[in-house]
Protein backbone atom coordinates (compact mmCIF):
# COMPACT_ATOMS: atom_id res chain seq x y z
CA UNK A 1 0.00 0.00 0.00
CA UNK A 2 1.11 3.45 -0.69
CA UNK A 3 1.22 6.06 2.25
CA UNK A 4 -0.64 9.11 1.32
CA UNK A 5 1.91 11.74 0.92
CA UNK A 6 2.12 14.42 3.36
CA UNK A 7 2.58 17.95 2.18
CA UNK A 8 4.81 19.94 3.53
CA UNK A 9 3.31 23.66 4.17
CA UNK A 10 5.58 26.37 4.77
CA UNK A 11 5.59 27.79 8.42
CA UNK A 12 5.40 31.50 7.71
CA UNK A 13 2.21 33.16 7.36
CA UNK A 14 1.11 36.28 5.20
CA UNK A 15 1.21 39.23 7.93
CA UNK A 16 -0.02 42.07 5.06
CA UNK A 17 -3.71 41.16 6.00
CA UNK A 18 -2.97 41.93 9.65
CA UNK A 19 -0.68 44.82 9.16
CA UNK A 20 -3.50 46.09 7.27
CA UNK A 21 -6.03 45.72 10.66
CA UNK A 22 -3.45 46.99 13.03
CA UNK A 23 -3.30 50.26 11.27
CA UNK A 24 -7.01 50.68 10.44
CA UNK A 25 -7.61 49.97 13.98
CA UNK A 26 -4.84 52.64 15.11
CA UNK A 27 -6.04 54.91 12.39
CA UNK A 28 -9.68 54.71 14.06
CA UNK A 29 -8.88 55.12 17.23
CA UNK A 30 -6.61 58.27 16.93
CA UNK A 31 -9.22 59.90 14.29
CA UNK A 32 -12.16 58.64 17.03
CA UNK A 33 -10.27 60.17 20.10
CA UNK A 34 -11.33 63.80 21.28
CA UNK A 35 -8.88 65.62 22.25
CA UNK A 36 -9.72 67.70 25.35
CA UNK A 37 -9.86 71.61 24.64
CA UNK A 38 -7.14 72.87 26.13
CA UNK A 39 -7.43 74.39 29.89
CA UNK A 40 -8.14 78.16 29.83
CA UNK A 41 -7.55 77.92 33.51
CA UNK A 42 -4.83 75.36 34.44
CA UNK A 43 -5.32 73.41 37.42
CA UNK A 44 -3.51 70.65 39.09
CA UNK A 45 -5.86 68.69 40.91
CA UNK A 46 -4.02 66.71 44.42
CA UNK A 47 -4.29 63.00 44.21
CA UNK A 48 -6.39 60.50 46.14
CA UNK A 49 -7.13 56.56 46.64
CA UNK A 50 -11.18 57.14 45.42
CA UNK A 51 -11.61 55.23 42.39
CA UNK A 52 -15.05 56.93 41.29
CA UNK A 53 -15.58 58.69 38.38
CA UNK A 54 -16.30 62.40 38.44
CA UNK A 55 -19.94 62.30 37.12
CA UNK A 56 -20.04 64.26 33.74
CA UNK A 57 -23.94 65.02 33.80
CA UNK A 58 -26.00 67.97 35.34
CA UNK A 59 -22.52 69.28 37.35
CA UNK A 60 -21.79 72.54 38.54
CA UNK A 61 -18.07 72.57 38.98
CA UNK A 62 -16.37 75.35 40.81
CA UNK A 63 -13.10 75.86 39.82
CA UNK A 64 -10.37 77.24 42.41
CA UNK A 65 -7.01 78.24 40.44
CA UNK A 66 -3.56 78.54 42.27
CA UNK A 67 -3.98 82.21 42.99
CA UNK A 68 -6.97 81.75 44.72
CA UNK A 69 -9.63 82.90 42.34
CA UNK A 70 -12.97 81.06 41.80
CA UNK A 71 -14.42 80.04 38.45
CA UNK A 72 -17.78 78.46 37.83
CA UNK A 73 -18.49 76.14 34.97
CA UNK A 74 -22.20 74.88 34.47
CA UNK A 75 -23.55 71.74 32.63
CA UNK A 76 -24.33 73.54 29.24
CA UNK A 77 -27.94 71.95 29.31
CA UNK A 78 -28.86 73.94 32.15
CA UNK A 79 -26.60 76.62 31.57
CA UNK A 80 -29.88 79.18 30.05
CA UNK A 81 -32.23 78.24 33.08
CA UNK A 82 -29.83 79.10 35.63
CA UNK A 83 -29.19 82.51 33.87
CA UNK A 84 -32.91 83.34 33.42
CA UNK A 85 -33.09 82.57 37.06
CA UNK A 86 -30.53 84.18 38.39
CA UNK A 87 -31.63 87.64 36.11
CA UNK A 88 -34.93 87.01 38.37
CA UNK A 89 -33.29 86.47 41.90
CA UNK A 90 -31.18 89.79 41.42
CA UNK A 91 -33.53 91.61 39.33
CA UNK A 92 -31.18 92.43 36.64
CA UNK A 93 -32.32 91.94 32.86
CA UNK A 94 -30.32 90.27 30.11
CA UNK A 95 -30.95 90.71 26.39
CA UNK A 96 -30.80 88.13 23.67
CA UNK A 97 -27.72 88.95 22.74
CA UNK A 98 -26.09 88.29 26.10
CA UNK A 99 -27.55 85.26 26.72
CA UNK A 100 -26.01 83.88 23.82
CA UNK A 101 -22.77 85.11 24.18
CA UNK A 102 -23.19 83.99 27.98
CA UNK A 103 -24.08 80.26 26.56
CA UNK A 104 -21.08 80.31 24.54
CA UNK A 105 -19.03 81.34 27.21
CA UNK A 106 -17.02 78.24 28.83
CA UNK A 107 -17.16 79.26 32.19
CA UNK A 108 -18.09 82.02 35.19
CA UNK A 109 -14.86 84.05 35.71
CA UNK A 110 -16.23 87.75 36.82
CA UNK A 111 -18.27 89.61 39.47
CA UNK A 112 -21.80 89.25 37.95
CA UNK A 113 -21.72 93.36 37.40
CA UNK A 114 -19.02 92.85 34.50
CA UNK A 115 -20.64 89.12 33.29
CA UNK A 116 -22.15 90.79 30.02
CA UNK A 117 -18.55 92.26 29.13
CA UNK A 118 -16.94 89.25 29.90
CA UNK A 119 -19.10 87.09 27.83
CA UNK A 120 -18.39 89.17 24.76
CA UNK A 121 -14.92 88.25 24.89
CA UNK A 122 -13.33 85.90 21.89
CA UNK A 123 -11.76 82.85 23.50
CA UNK A 124 -8.75 83.87 22.14
CA UNK A 125 -8.95 86.87 24.20
CA UNK A 126 -9.46 85.22 27.64
CA UNK A 127 -6.57 84.58 29.42
CA UNK A 128 -6.19 83.12 32.65
CA UNK A 129 -4.03 85.52 34.37
CA UNK A 130 -6.27 88.48 34.14
CA UNK A 131 -9.05 87.27 34.75
CA UNK A 132 -11.10 88.55 37.82
CA UNK A 133 -12.93 85.33 39.19
CA UNK A 134 -16.20 85.17 41.24
CA UNK A 135 -16.14 87.08 44.85
CA UNK A 136 -16.32 84.61 47.42
CA UNK A 137 -15.77 86.67 50.62
CA UNK A 138 -17.99 86.59 53.65
CA UNK A 139 -19.15 89.84 52.56
CA UNK A 140 -19.86 89.67 49.28
CA UNK A 141 -20.40 86.14 48.06
CA UNK A 142 -21.75 86.05 44.73
CA UNK A 143 -20.96 82.15 44.42
CA UNK A 144 -23.35 81.55 46.45
CA UNK A 145 -26.38 83.50 44.24
CA UNK A 146 -25.42 81.71 41.61
CA UNK A 147 -25.58 78.14 43.21
CA UNK A 148 -29.15 79.37 44.75
CA UNK A 149 -29.72 80.36 40.99
CA UNK A 150 -28.75 76.68 40.05
CA UNK A 151 -30.68 75.21 42.36
CA UNK A 152 -33.95 77.14 41.67
CA UNK A 153 -33.58 76.68 38.33
CA UNK A 154 -33.51 72.49 38.58
CA UNK A 155 -36.05 72.38 41.21
CA UNK A 156 -36.65 68.98 42.84
CA UNK A 157 -33.46 67.36 40.31
CA UNK A 158 -29.95 66.97 41.84
CA UNK A 159 -26.91 68.41 40.40
CA UNK A 160 -23.44 67.18 40.77
CA UNK A 161 -21.62 69.52 42.43
CA UNK A 162 -17.32 69.38 41.43
CA UNK A 163 -15.26 71.46 43.60
CA UNK A 164 -11.87 71.42 41.62
CA UNK A 165 -9.53 72.68 43.10
CA UNK A 166 -5.27 73.45 42.59
CA UNK A 167 -3.13 72.15 44.70
CA UNK A 168 -1.23 75.11 45.42
CA UNK A 169 -4.30 77.15 46.46
CA UNK A 170 -5.61 78.25 50.16
CA UNK A 171 -7.42 76.13 52.13
CA UNK A 172 -9.29 79.53 52.97
CA UNK A 173 -10.42 79.94 49.82
CA UNK A 174 -12.04 76.21 49.76
CA UNK A 175 -13.72 76.95 53.37
CA UNK A 176 -15.31 80.60 51.45
CA UNK A 177 -16.63 78.33 48.70
CA UNK A 178 -18.07 75.76 50.84
CA UNK A 179 -19.57 78.35 52.92
CA UNK A 180 -21.27 79.32 49.66
CA UNK A 181 -22.57 76.27 49.34
CA UNK A 182 -23.80 75.59 53.07
CA UNK A 183 -25.96 78.90 52.11
CA UNK A 184 -28.07 77.19 50.28
CA UNK A 185 -28.06 73.67 52.58
CA UNK A 186 -25.79 71.66 50.31
CA UNK A 187 -23.41 69.20 52.23
CA UNK A 188 -22.39 66.87 49.66
CA UNK A 189 -19.63 67.61 46.72
CA UNK A 190 -17.81 65.60 44.84
CA UNK A 191 -13.94 66.95 45.07
CA UNK A 192 -12.00 66.56 41.72
CA UNK A 193 -9.04 64.45 42.08
CA UNK A 194 -6.42 62.70 40.10
CA UNK A 195 -6.25 58.71 41.13
CA UNK A 196 -3.47 57.25 43.14
CA UNK A 197 -3.07 53.68 43.88
CA UNK A 198 -4.39 52.38 47.71
CA UNK A 199 -0.77 52.19 49.74
CA UNK A 200 0.16 48.27 50.27
CA UNK A 201 -0.58 47.35 53.72
CA UNK A 202 -2.51 50.02 54.47
CA UNK A 203 -6.00 49.79 56.84
CA UNK A 204 -7.86 50.09 53.35
CA UNK A 205 -5.76 47.52 51.39
CA UNK A 206 -6.32 45.37 53.96
CA UNK A 207 -10.09 45.74 53.79
CA UNK A 208 -10.49 45.99 50.29
CA UNK A 209 -8.25 42.29 50.25
CA UNK A 210 -11.22 41.40 52.81
CA UNK A 211 -13.96 42.08 50.74
CA UNK A 212 -12.63 40.20 47.51
CA UNK A 213 -12.28 37.12 49.48
CA UNK A 214 -15.40 37.02 51.14
CA UNK A 215 -16.98 38.02 48.38
CA UNK A 216 -15.21 35.42 46.32
CA UNK A 217 -16.64 32.45 49.03
CA UNK A 218 -20.19 33.90 48.91
CA UNK A 219 -19.90 32.72 45.00
CA UNK B 1 10.11 33.42 9.16
CA UNK B 2 8.07 34.71 6.10
CA UNK B 3 8.21 34.21 2.48
CA UNK B 4 12.73 34.12 1.86
CA UNK B 5 12.24 30.81 -0.75
CA UNK B 6 13.88 31.81 -4.19
CA UNK B 7 12.65 29.46 -7.01
CA UNK B 8 15.24 28.30 -9.17
CA UNK B 9 15.02 29.35 -12.52
CA UNK B 10 14.39 26.77 -15.00
CA UNK B 11 17.48 24.95 -16.41
CA UNK B 12 19.17 27.40 -18.93
CA UNK B 13 21.76 26.04 -21.48
CA UNK B 14 25.45 24.80 -19.61
CA UNK B 15 27.33 27.60 -19.11
CA UNK B 16 24.64 30.05 -18.78
CA UNK B 17 25.03 31.64 -15.45
CA UNK B 18 21.99 31.22 -13.18
CA UNK B 19 20.45 34.74 -11.78
CA UNK B 20 19.23 35.08 -8.92
CA UNK B 21 15.36 36.46 -8.70
CA UNK B 22 14.84 37.72 -5.35
CA UNK B 23 11.65 38.22 -3.73
CA UNK B 24 10.04 40.92 -3.42
CA UNK B 25 8.00 40.05 -0.25
CA UNK B 26 9.10 41.79 2.99
CA UNK B 27 8.92 40.53 6.59
CA UNK B 28 5.73 42.67 8.17
CA UNK B 29 5.73 40.90 11.61
CA UNK B 30 7.78 43.83 13.11
CA UNK B 31 5.29 46.42 10.98
CA UNK B 32 2.09 44.68 13.30
CA UNK B 33 3.95 44.77 15.98
CA UNK B 34 4.41 48.24 15.95
CA UNK B 35 0.58 48.81 15.02
CA UNK B 36 -0.50 47.14 18.04
CA UNK B 37 1.64 48.41 20.27
CA UNK B 38 0.29 51.66 19.22
CA UNK B 39 -3.06 50.75 19.79
CA UNK B 40 -2.30 49.67 23.54
CA UNK B 41 -0.44 52.73 24.00
CA UNK B 42 -3.65 54.50 22.83
CA UNK B 43 -6.29 52.58 24.65
CA UNK B 44 -4.41 52.91 27.86
CA UNK B 45 -3.60 56.46 27.79
CA UNK B 46 -7.26 57.56 26.69
CA UNK B 47 -9.03 55.28 29.25
CA UNK B 48 -6.61 56.76 32.39
CA UNK B 49 -6.66 60.39 32.40
CA UNK B 50 -10.24 60.59 32.99
CA UNK B 51 -10.76 62.57 36.80
CA UNK B 52 -11.75 60.54 39.94
CA UNK B 53 -13.99 62.24 42.51
CA UNK B 54 -13.96 62.32 46.12
CA UNK B 55 -17.17 62.67 48.03
CA UNK B 56 -16.70 65.19 50.91
CA UNK B 57 -20.16 64.82 52.98
CA UNK B 58 -20.14 68.44 55.50
CA UNK B 59 -22.36 68.49 58.57
CA UNK B 60 -25.11 71.16 59.10
CA UNK B 61 -23.90 74.19 61.16
CA UNK B 62 -25.88 74.04 64.33
CA UNK B 63 -25.65 76.97 66.47
CA UNK B 64 -27.27 75.03 69.39
CA UNK B 65 -24.31 73.44 71.62
CA UNK B 66 -26.53 70.69 72.55
CA UNK B 67 -26.98 69.47 69.15
CA UNK B 68 -23.19 69.48 68.83
CA UNK B 69 -21.29 65.92 68.31
CA UNK B 70 -19.81 64.96 71.81
CA UNK B 71 -16.20 63.38 71.55
CA UNK B 72 -14.39 61.12 74.00
CA UNK B 73 -11.46 63.40 75.73
CA UNK B 74 -9.46 59.94 75.38
CA UNK B 75 -10.48 59.08 71.95
CA UNK B 76 -9.64 62.35 70.21
CA UNK B 77 -6.86 63.08 67.88
CA UNK B 78 -6.26 66.50 66.55
CA UNK B 79 -4.65 67.55 63.04
CA UNK B 80 -3.59 71.22 62.41
CA UNK B 81 -2.91 71.68 59.17
CA UNK B 82 -0.17 74.73 59.07
CA UNK B 83 2.21 76.25 56.62
CA UNK B 84 4.60 74.40 54.66
CA UNK B 85 3.00 71.20 54.50
CA UNK B 86 3.75 70.87 58.89
CA UNK B 87 1.44 69.62 60.92
CA UNK B 88 0.69 70.08 64.41
CA UNK B 89 -0.76 67.28 66.19
CA UNK B 90 -2.20 66.29 69.91
CA UNK B 91 -4.29 63.95 71.88
CA UNK B 92 -7.02 64.62 74.14
CA UNK B 93 -8.02 68.32 75.05
CA UNK B 94 -5.29 69.83 75.75
CA UNK B 95 -3.44 71.97 72.25
CA UNK B 96 -0.24 72.77 75.57
CA UNK B 97 1.14 68.85 74.02
CA UNK B 98 1.43 70.03 70.40
CA UNK B 99 3.64 67.95 68.34
CA UNK B 100 4.69 68.58 65.19
CA UNK B 101 4.84 66.36 62.56
CA UNK B 102 4.74 65.92 58.29
CA UNK B 103 2.55 64.47 56.03
CA UNK B 104 4.83 61.22 55.12
CA UNK B 105 4.72 60.32 58.87
CA UNK B 106 1.21 61.27 59.83
CA UNK B 107 0.39 58.07 58.83
CA UNK B 108 1.99 56.20 61.71
CA UNK B 109 0.20 58.17 64.34
CA UNK B 110 -3.37 58.08 62.96
CA UNK B 111 -2.93 54.43 63.30
CA UNK B 112 -1.26 53.85 66.07
CA UNK B 113 -4.31 56.05 67.66
CA UNK B 114 -6.47 53.95 65.64
CA UNK B 115 -5.24 50.81 67.15
CA UNK B 116 -4.66 52.13 71.03
CA UNK B 117 -8.04 53.42 70.82
CA UNK B 118 -11.72 51.35 71.14
CA UNK B 119 -13.37 51.85 67.51
CA UNK B 120 -16.22 53.73 69.24
CA UNK B 121 -14.24 56.33 70.82
CA UNK B 122 -12.01 57.14 68.13
CA UNK B 123 -12.24 60.50 66.53
CA UNK B 124 -9.99 62.32 64.41
CA UNK B 125 -10.49 66.33 64.21
CA UNK B 126 -9.15 68.38 61.51
CA UNK B 127 -8.51 71.94 61.62
CA UNK B 128 -6.91 73.30 58.76
CA UNK B 129 -5.32 77.01 59.26
CA UNK B 130 -5.50 79.42 56.96
CA UNK B 131 -2.32 79.28 55.60
CA UNK B 132 -2.96 75.15 54.59
CA UNK B 133 -3.43 74.21 51.42
CA UNK B 134 -6.52 72.75 49.54
CA UNK B 135 -3.97 70.28 48.57
CA UNK B 136 -3.34 69.29 52.56
CA UNK B 137 -7.11 69.19 53.07
CA UNK B 138 -7.48 66.99 50.38
CA UNK B 139 -4.29 65.02 51.25
CA UNK B 140 -5.22 64.73 54.95
CA UNK B 141 -9.03 63.50 54.42
CA UNK B 142 -7.36 60.53 52.15
CA UNK B 143 -5.20 59.92 54.77
CA UNK B 144 -8.70 58.87 56.69
CA UNK B 145 -9.86 56.59 53.36
CA UNK B 146 -6.59 55.26 53.64
CA UNK B 147 -6.77 54.55 57.10
CA UNK B 148 -10.64 53.33 57.35
CA UNK B 149 -11.00 55.80 60.15
CA UNK B 150 -15.34 56.06 60.42
CA UNK B 151 -15.57 59.30 62.29
CA UNK B 152 -13.60 62.34 61.71
CA UNK B 153 -14.83 66.38 61.60
CA UNK B 154 -13.48 69.29 59.65
CA UNK B 155 -13.54 72.17 61.12
CA UNK B 156 -11.68 75.80 61.84
CA UNK B 157 -8.82 75.94 64.78
CA UNK B 158 -10.09 77.80 67.59
CA UNK B 159 -7.89 81.48 68.50
CA UNK B 160 -5.68 79.51 70.91
CA UNK B 161 -4.67 77.05 68.61
CA UNK B 162 -4.02 79.53 65.98
CA UNK B 163 -1.55 81.85 68.06
CA UNK B 164 0.31 78.65 69.18
CA UNK B 165 0.99 77.54 65.77
CA UNK B 166 2.11 80.94 65.08
CA UNK B 167 4.13 80.77 67.96
CA UNK B 168 6.07 77.82 66.74
CA UNK B 169 5.78 78.61 63.21
CA UNK B 170 7.81 81.75 64.38
CA UNK B 171 10.13 79.57 66.30
CA UNK B 172 11.05 77.21 63.81
CA UNK B 173 11.68 80.07 61.64
CA UNK B 174 8.46 78.75 59.07
CA UNK B 175 7.72 81.62 56.44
Amino acid sequence: MARAKIKRGSTSVDMTPMCDVAFLLLTFFILAAKFKPPDVIEVVTPTSVSNKVAPQKDFLTVTISKDNKVFLAIDPNIKGDVLDELAKERNISFSAQDKANFLNAQFVATPISQLTQFDQLKPEQIKGANLPGIPVDSTNNELASWISAAVNARMGETLNYLIKGDDASKYETFENVLSAFKKNDIYKYNLVTSAESIPEGSELYKKNLEQQRSGKKAE
Amino acid sequence: MAEMEVKESSKKGPGVKKSKKKSTRVDLTPMVDLGFLLITFFIFTTTVSQPTSMNLNMPKDTKDPNLDTKVKESGSLTLLLGKQNVIYYYYGNDPATMQTTGYKNVRDIILKKKLSTPANDLFIIIKPDKDATYKNAVDILDEMDINDIPRYAMVDPTPDEYSKIQQTEAASGIK
